[in-house]
């Protein structure tokens, strides 16, 4: 459908990166143990009418985590974008970046996408870049490696609205790279790319991660945080379900589907594991819930123990979407 | 400032709409200024064939009457619409664009966003002033030669006074472009407000039965356009029975000069309040 990301754009971005990013960062890596509060939330409420679109929200965002706000279609994430970003007012609370009231100097050490690619569409790529430079006290010096980052250093003198919204996507995470910024804020930076072009983003925003910059992400897809984020906060409704640590708010429950020559003498034996839960039989297959965390070689182990030898063990994972809608069903 | 001002350039030198508008408005400005003489003229020479008596031909362009008269012209509010719409223009589109947000997001703040719109506001007002000075100081000379600095002296106040028109005229504009935040309702409202409201209003406000002093001339569009009221041609003094206008009042000036200060006050408040 969209024909974004050339071929070597993947490319493109490991080596510029590897060349051109180290420099300037180093400084900025060696802090990061220091663990400095980039962003903090107070109680944020916003209402519109009748809607309560954020309802009494409070989390914090340290340097160098990859921050997720998790999510359905109108769970509050963009409008908390926007209030920390100065767009709209906040009704209720307070925010803060860098330990400080918000200003448009720390504005300016934020780079963001944040809902469409907004340029000027009778402006070229180059040109749009140099009005972002200029409002940020940057020189140009940057826009060139931004612009190769992205690959659209080819296209860098047509107008913004030749370009595919692929191309717009790239131009506005292009805009956002602009200077190395401290922090990186991202709505749902993957919305409408295909599956090559989701790959790429979500590529690229690890590898700015490992880099030290702090990332904002907000996503409704699982999927994309726990791959991406190392922090996140579940929303709904404009309020807070969960917070914390990617592995342990979206920590799955795994079954496991053994099946042995003699079923009888498993079912006993694998009774006895200390956090077995439940298990139900399909076919030959015998399908066992634990309460726990447990690796496929324990278990194997454990019933070797107790005499049984399986012919057949698989790790079975609840699909994510599922788990999502659990978690938020289990809050309501 | 200096900054912004850079930022701004960038935006709207590249932009062709600008330029064709922009364009337009010398366009007929220029028609309107040269053909005023010869048009006027013809309303004589239509006059004169019912008279025993005939009125002679009118010259507009000779010293000192030339600054005023070109002011006037320039300032007719069929001519100031041109660059009010480009105003507009200039600033919906950072709305219908989101390019505002972009702008905020990166560290702009709201008040340097509307302060950059007003400085191209004074350019803008500038660059026609100037524009018009010099051309009528060609006109001018082309007419009736360069006899001595006496005739910048009636000048001057003319020249200044269509600064303070055009100025409040394009801030008016500037307060509706923020205020609906849509071009097309703007141009609309803006168009309908200033050509055809405001002259209604007017018009029963100057009927002389009901008001006595000239309240109609403290009408927002009204006010701006007549800082210099009426052109320096004695014949349609006689004809249509206003008086000969001397000079640019300072009180003509404020009045506008007021307008455009509240409304610029009410922009920057509603602007602090309003989500984008």
């Amino acid at each position: 459908m969209f024909s974004f990301f050339t071929g070597n754009f993947l490319q493109d971005i490991v080596t510029n990166f590897r060349t051109s990013r180290l420099k300037p960062t180093n400084k900025r890596l060696h802090n990061c143990n220091l663990l400095n509060t980039i962003l903090s939330i107070q109680s944020l409420s916003k209402r519109y009418g009748k809607i309560q679109a954020v309802n009494d929200l409070s989390f914090e965002v340290l340097q160098g985590q990859v921050f997720g706000l998790l999510g359905p279609n109108g769970s509050g994430k963009t409008t908390t974008l926007s209030i920390i970003l100065d767009l709209v007012k906040s009704n209720k609370g307070s925010f803060s970046w860098f330990d400080s009231p918000p200003s448009k100097e720390s504005r300016k050490r934020i780079g963001s996408v944040i809902e469409s690619p907004n340029f000027f569409p009778y402006l070229t790529a180059y040109r749009n870049l140099q009005v972002v430079a200029d409002i940020r006290d940057q020189d140009y010096d940057d826009i060139e490696r931004v612009l190769k980052l992205t690959g659209l250093y080819e296209r860098r003198n047509s107008k913004f609205k030749t370009y595919s919204f692929g191309m717009k996507q790239r131009l506005a995470i292009a805009s956002a790279l602009l200077g190395n910024p401290e922090v990186l804020i991202l709505d749902e930076p993957t919305n409408g790319l295909d599956p090559q072009g989701i790959a790429q983003v979500r590529e690229l925003i690890i590898k700015v991660a490992g880099l030290g910059m702090t990332i904002i992400l907000a996503s409704h897809l699982l999927d994309e945080v726990q791959k991406i984020c190392t922090h996140v906060s579940v929303l709904n409704k404009g309020k807070k379900l969960f917070s914390g640590e990617v592995s342990k708010v979206l920590a799955i429950s795994d079954s496991f589907e053994l099946s042995s020559t003699d079923p009888d003498m498993l079912q006993k034996a694998i009774s006895t594991h200390p956090l077995f839960q439940s298990f139900s039989e399909t076919g030959l297959l015998l399908q066992v819930y634990f309460k726990g965390e447990v690796q496929p070689n324990e278990i194997n182990s454990f019933l070797y123990q107790q005499g049984v030898v399986l012919t057949h063990l698989t790790e079975r994972k609840r699909s994510l979407e599922q788990h999502f809608l659990e978690l938020l069903e289990e809050k309501i | 400032m200096i900054k912004l001002l850079k930022i701004e350039l960038k935006k709207i030198l590249p932009y062709k709409i600008f330029w064709i508008l922009f364009g337009l408005y010398f366009f007929f400005l220029c028609c309107g200024i040269l053909l005023a003489e010869f048009m006027i003229n013809n309303m004589v020479d239509d006059m004169n064939r019912h008279m025993p008596i005939p009125f002679p031909h009118v010259t507009i362009y000779y010293f000192p009457d030339v600054w005023q008269n070109l002011a006037f012209f320039a300032s007719i509010r069929f001519v100031l619409i041109f660059p009010a719409i480009i105003i507009m223009i200039l600033i919906t589109n950072e709305f219908t664009f989101k390019t505002i947000r972009q702008n905020i997001i990166n560290g702009m703040s709201k008040a340097e966003f509307m302060t950059s719109k007003l400085q191209i506001i004074f350019i803008m007002a500038l660059l026609i002033t100037i524009v018009l000075a010099i051309g009528s100081f060609i006109i001018g000379v082309s007419h009736s030669g360069f006899t001595d600095m006496a005739i910048f002296s009636k000048g001057i106040p003319f020249i200044l006074g269509f600064f303070v028109s055009i100025l409040a005229f394009l801030i008016y504009a500037f307060f509706l472009a923020f205020m609906l935040r849509n071009t097309g309702l703007s141009i609309a409202i803006f168009t309908l407000y200033s050509l055809i409201i405001e002259p209604i209003i007017s018009g029963f406000l100057r009927s002389p039965f009901i008001f006595k002093n000239k309240i109609y001339n403290y009408l927002p569009i009204n006010t701006a356009i007549s800082v210099t009221e009426y052109p320096a041609i004695p014949i349609l003094k006689k004809v249509m029975g206003f008086e000969l206008q001397r000079g640019v009042t300072f009180t003509a000036c404020l009045i506008p000069i007021l307008y455009s200060a509240i409304m610029i006050g009410i922009v920057y408040w509603a602007m602090s309040k309003k989500d984008l």
